[in-house]
């Protein structure tokens, strides 16, 4: 299983792109901390913006627990800065 | 009560906020806070800030935030808009207006809500270096 997870500000600028692919043995459904696992392993790139990161699971925040599925929209959310 | 969030394209510029300040008989404090961009970041100027925003997601976090503290603090009313994209130097990126019985509610609600849109709402912004 393949998951394209969402960047945006700084991680999206130091990564060059606007995702990145966590790959994840077939069937296997991967937690939401699995996720930011994979991300700092494959991704060494995005380190620095994934201290206290969480990810959003079809545009809500997710627990680290909760379990990935095809076809789920996963985005970073690291590093927010409005106002 | 009223609560109010919205993200607009750009600046946040007055016509945003047109209708937005309805005031009541129990309102005895209204407190208006703007974020403003500013020149310098840390030691390098900078021309504009590029807000990007996780859409709808964003604009939904703002509001139930805005919904989150107005229940907390007790508010009369609030409204909070955010820029999206370009805002250049000297132009407004957020409004953020609460209104309570008394200024102490107030003033707690706009420490809060700024501390929590930092955290909560997934909107960055990109220095464009002069």
């Amino acid at each position: 299983m393949t998951i394209d997870v969402l960047i945006f500000g700084p991680a999206a600028s130091a990564a060059g792109s606007d995702r990145l692919r966590v790959r994840f043995a077939d069937g296997e459904s991967p937690s939401a901390g699995e996720v930011l696992a994979a991300l700092a392993r494959e991704h060494p790139d995005v380190g620095f913006a994934l201290g206290g990161a969480r990810l959003a699971v079809n545009q809500a925040f997710a627990a680290a627990e909760t379990r990935i599925v095809a076809g789920d929209e996963v985005a970073l959310i690291a590093l927010v800065g409005g106002g | 009560m009223t609560v109010l969030a919205r993200i607009v394209g750009g600046a946040v510029t007055p016509a945003c906020e047109a209708g937005v300040f309805a005031r009541g008989e129990g309102i005895g404090a209204a407190v208006r806070f703007e974020g403003i961009v500013r020149r310098m970041e840390g030691e390098r100027e900078i021309v504009a800030l590029d807000y990007q925003t996780y859409d709808p997601m964003a604009e939904r976090r703002l509001k139930e935030l805005a919904g989150e503290i107005a229940a907390r603090h007790g508010l009369r009313g609030i409204a909070a808009i955010h820029g999206r994209g370009r805002v250049a130097v000297g132009e407004v990126s957020f409004v953020l207006w609460v209104a309570a019985a008394h200024r102490a509610e107030a003033l707690a609600a706009v420490e809060e809500f700024i501390d929590r849109l930092k955290r909560d709402v997934p909107i960055w912004k990109i220095p464009v270096w002069k």
